[in-house]
């Protein structure tokens, strides 16, 4: 190739690139060269390479063979950051941002621009924000909270965060997937006026028509090779979907034909949020019926919604003529459904257990009376499923996670069979799967439907649907774009349509509502002013119920608002907020320290025990600061180099501090006295207020600037709140989880040592575990004072200060002090479930 | 267990053998250092001794098993057992019939269990929280019930009251003492329980996958409830059985079964195959936890060595969890 006499030099090349997996050629061959400031088309069916491509282009994959080469020169990729480094930036198509954080903080994550002192540059970032979100038309500010964005609007952050990292090659994977036409349009405003400042940009899209209007050259890939490169105007619709079909249907399916009876499933206006919308079909008994479609086209959506896994938000259902709306996959499992999930390794089969156990699981009860599973019965049950099948290796005790793909799906497809389902949706169950099996899940698909059973194949493979299905509905952005008869049925027509083909033939029966509004009704107003009371009172019900709480024991007991007592309240609440904010410090970064009271009460021996011994105070202090950084650090090593979740890891470090303590006392107290100076720290006062409590206030003023001002401060919330975003922008989670468990265990030993100098000493209990609730109750109800909910110092120390007066309070009332754990409980169970309740999940928690 | 038949081939007998019988081989070693430094630890009055006082263990961990083999975890089980033992006595003290004493605690077990349950399963608060939470509510009412914290006496009543519910704890059958009856026939339930039953199918596929379990037509919620109320109930007889074993409800006297409930638990999990929880392994892992007590109290070591060698177990036994995953 004599691309020397092009004068300007390709900005990007790729010369011969290779990249093979285990069994799978993925990248043969491949030779691409993108101009500088073209937008340059990456065009082909699922699995032809694209996103290889992109990942090797990105350094997530690094090829066998072959050159990268950016304005003429060869780079090598090995990491993600290598990319960045040659001017090479990614817009992915799920694009991870931390909901918390507003647009400024994702938009820099990463790249955060600081003074030397390390303090986040906050007003210039805020600047240069604003004028890369007018770049890309947003209509919001750099100060909203990206948890307050639409699904395009984050879109559109995700584009601003690219285009502050400078690119000179820019590339956009499938970005109008989830964008409406309006927003499309919008979006592509964007992208040719940064053609026209000089960005190369390389585009992925299922959709032809829209790169058909947009690029200016495109490259088809199939099978890992490349086919060629046109220019757009060159080229047609059909000829791009011939040279992405290709060749001729290499597979034979076993497609026998099977009388068709009355139609079983009815579906009307069905819709899900803005993923399915509106949506009306009708399928028979002993059909097997295709919803084909690209990624991001509903489908998936479509069938958990009809097994209630995903809540419907308009349209009916009506199956053998009675309306069918299942609150969740037990029920539909009742009616009849049978789905076998796309995601077979995660939401299919339980990897863990054996053959056997999943291919029983979901009918269980039909082999037990009384509970108890007549295992003789139930085991011959499923060593004929797996003959059946003939599922390999034929021990029914194998693990599935040993299976192969093809034999791990036959696992999931015969869990159904035993039971009473006849309507069987088949979300793409072909992919990963071998020939062989391939065959085998086709035939059991046949056998279905001549048992009249409705079965429904959702699929990307189009050959599948053309090969397997006796009708199709293609599916687009979360509509039917055409409804196809077996005679009509070939892969370049269903290519056509699920690319975003024009209007449904006439006489289709589906009327495909292209009417219903373009702007996104994510959800009835009835339920959006549900979502705004919810709103209303996550955000400030916890702040009026507190006050309110304390307005009740100022008027049962009036006493409660003189100044002695208040400071008396202040004095004995910074003592619990120092331990709470040093938890706090853990949990920010997704770390959890259950030694957190342990570690305050050994420091706080161990001070007391340096002041008996004459040490003086600053010794005790430091003593206390650093001990308590080296079990943090301890932690640290156990939750990141035993990779042990951090309950259970904190939990041993607990007991074993516990241990330690006591034998650090000897299980004695150790009391002060006179130690004047010492006892200041914790009793003393600076007029009329206490001295730890102005302690307090410096600490809290240090964290709060720390947490939200500087650059480590920043990325250990990130870390802690979406790690995978963390380290999409190359952000290393060890680090700055092992510097909040140490910075988390200063404060808990600093807290140990003005614990020892409050109570003139410390005590001989192991009294770990009570410190903790109440650190963790201090920390959690906190964290429903701030605006987004996250965890924040201001607010662990005002809910500290919040419980000492509670404890005060009842005290004042006349309550005993015994009800006090009990109050704390409540206070904790109910500051979480204010955060959870919305929520679908069950309280597991990580355990190995 | 028996039925999980490992496929994958191990690499050296030697090291196949050690990676499924180390963890014994290691316990039976430090047991046998207590042997040596003093030979009446094996003694067959010691033996019994510690076999008998390990039911209340036994019953507690077990419980704890149950949830955490469905990634739950039962922080208030401890308390449960507390105030189950303190329930039976003040109703013995208030004269109230001996059923009463038995069948009350329990029934309390399994209110607090599945108040539990609704909580962590129906309003999914995360298990570490919620029973958190639960277990200082449990304390207060114990307090508040005690006067702060009263011990509840039964041993200076006449004998002829107290003596069909010290049965349980002090009485034997034949030649075989009540506890150690007590502790088999809990293990053989819970055993059964977790092998033979639709729960136990269920309760697993929700430990290894809740998505796939919840797709496959699984009623998560309820089952994960489930949990938390046979181990409100496990705890209130292991309460219950502590009380009459002791002759002495003293409030706050039972939580430190929860650190040896958790030890136990986690070295259970180094009998099991695939590093999960399991129930002969958490039987296993809390008589050695007994065994332990028991071994340090008499060669002289007290608290301090319990806690620490506790928390160093649990730590031990997830590294080695973590190693075997990895090969």
């Amino acid at each position: 190739m004599a691309f020397d006499f092009d004068p300007p030099r390709p900005a990007l090349e790729c010369r011969n690139i290779r990249k093979e997996f285990p069994g799978v050629l993925a990248l043969s061959d491949v030779s691409l060269q993108v101009r500088k400031g073209e937008i340059h088309a990456l065009l082909g069916q699922n699995g032809a390479g694209k996103s290889t491509l992109v990942k090797v282009l990105t350094g997530v994959y690094r090829q066998e063979a072959g050159d990268i080469l950016v304005d003429g020169e060869v780079v090598r990729m090995d990491r993600v950051a290598d990319a960045e480094a040659n001017g090479i930036v990614i817009v992915h198509q799920d694009q991870q941002l931390v909901a918390q954080f507003d647009v400024t903080r994702n938009v820099y994550l990463g790249i955060e621009e600081t003074t030397a002192a390390g303090f986040l540059k906050l007003a210039e970032m805020r600047a240069e924000t604003a004028k890369a979100l007018a770049k890309v038309g947003a209509s919001f500010t750099p100060d909203t909270l990206i948890r307050d964005l639409s699904v395009a609007q984050r879109e559109q952050v995700a584009i601003a965060a690219a285009l502050l990292r400078k690119p000179r090659i820019l590339i956009l994977d499938e970005p109008t997937a989830s964008l409406s036409e309006t927003e499309v349009a919008l979006l592509f405003d964007v992208v040719r006026r940064l053609r026209d400042d000089g960005v190369t940009i390389v585009y992925i899209s299922h959709y032809l028509d829209e790169v058909l209007d947009l690029v200016d050259r495109l490259t088809v890939l199939r099978d890992g090779k490349l086919i060629a490169t046109r220019n757009v105007g060159e080229t047609s619709r059909g000829e791009i979907i011939r040279m992405m079909v290709g060749r001729e249907i290499s597979q034979l399916y076993p497609k026998e034909e099977v009388p068709i009876g009355e139609t079983a499933l009815s579906i009307r206006d069905l819709s899900v949020g803005s993923a399915v919308r509106g949506v009306s079909l009708d399928i028979r008994r002993g059909e097997i019926f295709g919803l084909a479609g690209l990624m991001g086209a509903g489908r998936s959506e479509l069938a958990l919604a009809l097994i209630g896994a995903l809540k419907r938000t308009g349209g009916t259902v009506t199956l053998h003529g009675k309306p069918s709306n299942p609150s969740g996959p037990q029920a539909a499992m009742a009616a009849g459904f049978a789905l076998i999930p796309e995601d077979r390794r995660h939401d299919g089969l339980i990897a863990d257990l054996s053959m056997r156990d999943n291919l029983t699981l979901p009918n269980i009860a039909k082999w037990a009376r009384f509970g108890l599973i007549n295992l003789g019965a139930e085991k011959a049950e499923a060593q004929a499923l797996q003959r059946d099948l003939s599922i390999q290796p034929p021990n029914t005790a194998t693990l599935t996670q040993n299976l192969s793909g093809g034999n791990q799906q036959k696992v999931v497809i015969g869990r159904w069979l035993p039971g009473h389902s006849d309507i069987f949706l088949f979300d793409e169950p072909t992919t990963g799967v071998d020939v062989g099996s391939k065959v085998e899940i086709y035939r059991q698909m046949t056998a279905l439907a001549r048992r009249g059973a409705v079965v429904i194949l959702i699929s990307s493979d189009f050959e599948e649907i053309v090969g397997m299905c006796d009708r199709v509905a293609v599916m687009q952005k979360g509509r039917v774009n055409a409804l196809l008869e077996r005679n009509e049925l070939d892969v370049a027509t269903v290519l056509y349509h699920a690319s975003g083909g024009e209007e449904a033939e006439p006489g289709a029966k589906p009327k495909a509502p292209r009417a219903v509004p373009t702007a996104p009704a994510e959800s009835p107003p009835g339920t959006a002013r549900l979502r705004d009371a919810a709103g209303f009172v996550s955000h400030w019900g916890a702040l009026i119920g507190m006050l309110a709480t304390l307005a009740v024991i100022a008027f049962l007991a009036p006493v409660f608002l003189s100044p002695g007592n208040l400071f008396d309240v202040l004095k004995q609440g910074s003592v619990l907020a120092f331990i709470a904010l040093g938890l706090t410090l853990v949990l920010v970064a997704g770390g959890l320290d259950v030694s957190a009271g342990a570690i305050s009460q050994l420091t706080s021996n161990v001070a007391a025990g340096l002041i008996v011994g004459a040490a003086g105070s600053a010794a005790a202090v430091a003593a206390g600061v650093a001990l308590g950084a080296v079990v943090g650090l301890v932690n640290a090593a156990f939750v990141l180099v035993f990779a042990m979740p951090p309950f259970v890891a904190t939990l041993g470090v607990m007991f074993v501090t516990m241990g330690v303590t006591l034998l650090y006392n000897g299980g004695q107290a150790i009391t002060l006295a006179g130690e004047p100076g010492f006892f200041y720290l914790g009793q003393g006062y600076v007029g009329p207020v206490p001295a730890v409590f102005i302690l307090l206030a410096v600490l809290t003023a240090i964290l709060h600037l720390f947490l939200s001002r500087t650059r480590t401060g920043l990325r250990m919330y990130a870390v802690g709140q979406n790690l995978p975003a963390a380290r999409l922008r190359g952000i290393s989670q060890p680090r700055y989880a092992t510097a909040s468990f140490v910075i988390g265990g200063a404060i808990l030993g600093f807290s140990g040592a003005i614990l020892a100098s409050y109570s003139y000493g410390a005590s001989a209990l192991a009294t770990g575990i009570d410190y903790l609730i109440s650190a963790l109750a201090a920390a959690f109800l906190g964290s429903t004072l701030s605006r987004s909910g996250q965890l924040n110092v201001t607010g662990t120390v005002v809910a500290a200060i919040f419980l000492a007066s509670l404890s005060n309070g009842l005290i004042l009332i006349g309550i005993s002090n015994q009800a006090l754990p009990a109050v704390q409980g409540v206070v904790l169970i109910a500051s979480i479930a204010i955060g959870v309740v919305r929520r679908r999940e069950i309280g597991q928690i990580l355990l190995f | 267990m028996s039925q999980v038949l490992s496929q994958r081939s191990t690499g050296g007998a030697a090291l196949g053998f050690l990676r499924d019988y180390g963890a014994i081989f290691g316990m039976l070693a430090v047991l046998a250092i207590f042997y040596v430094m003093q030979p009446a630890f094996v003694s067959p009055n010691n033996v019994l001794n510690v076999l008998r006082q390990s039911a209340v263990l036994i019953a507690i961990s077990l419980g704890m098993a149950v949830v955490m083999s469905m990634r739950g975890v039962d922080l208030s089980a401890a308390q449960i057992a507390d105030a189950a033992g303190l329930i039976a006595a003040m109703l013995i003290l208030h004269g109230q019939p001996v059923w009463m004493a038995f069948v009350l605690p329990v029934v309390f077990g399994v209110a607090i269990g599945a108040i539990n349950g609704l909580l962590m399963a129906y309003v999914g608060v995360p298990a570490i929280i919620g029973t958190l939470g639960m277990m200082f509510i449990i304390r207060s009412g114990e307090l508040i019930a005690t006067n702060g914290a009263e011990p509840q006496i039964l041993f200076s009543l006449p004998r002829g009251i107290t003596a069909p519910f010290l049965f349980l704890g002090q009485g034997s059958l034949g030649p075989v003492s009540m506890l150690i009856i007590l502790a088999v026939v809990l293990f053989v339930l819970v055993y059964g329980l977790m092998s033979l039953t639709s729960f136990s199918r269920r309760a697993r596929a929700i430990g290894a996958n809740v998505r796939a379990a919840y797709l496959a037509g699984i009623r998560i919620r309820w089952v994960f409830a489930l949990g938390f109320v046979v181990s409100g109930a496990l705890a209130a007889i292991g309460g219950v059985a502590l009380a009459s074993r002791t002759g002495l409800a003293m409030p706050r006297g039972a939580e430190p079964f929860l650190l040896d409930a958790f030890a136990a638990v986690f070295l259970g999990t180094l009998f099991s195959k695939q590093g999960g929880v399991s129930i002969p392994g958490t039987l296993i892992g809390a008589l050695f936890i007994g065994f332990l007590g028991n071994g340090l109290t008499i060669v002289g070591l007290g608290a301090p060595y319990r806690y620490a060698l506790n928390g160093g177990f649990i730590l031990l036994a997830m590294m080695v969890g973590g190693l075997k995953k990895r090969t």
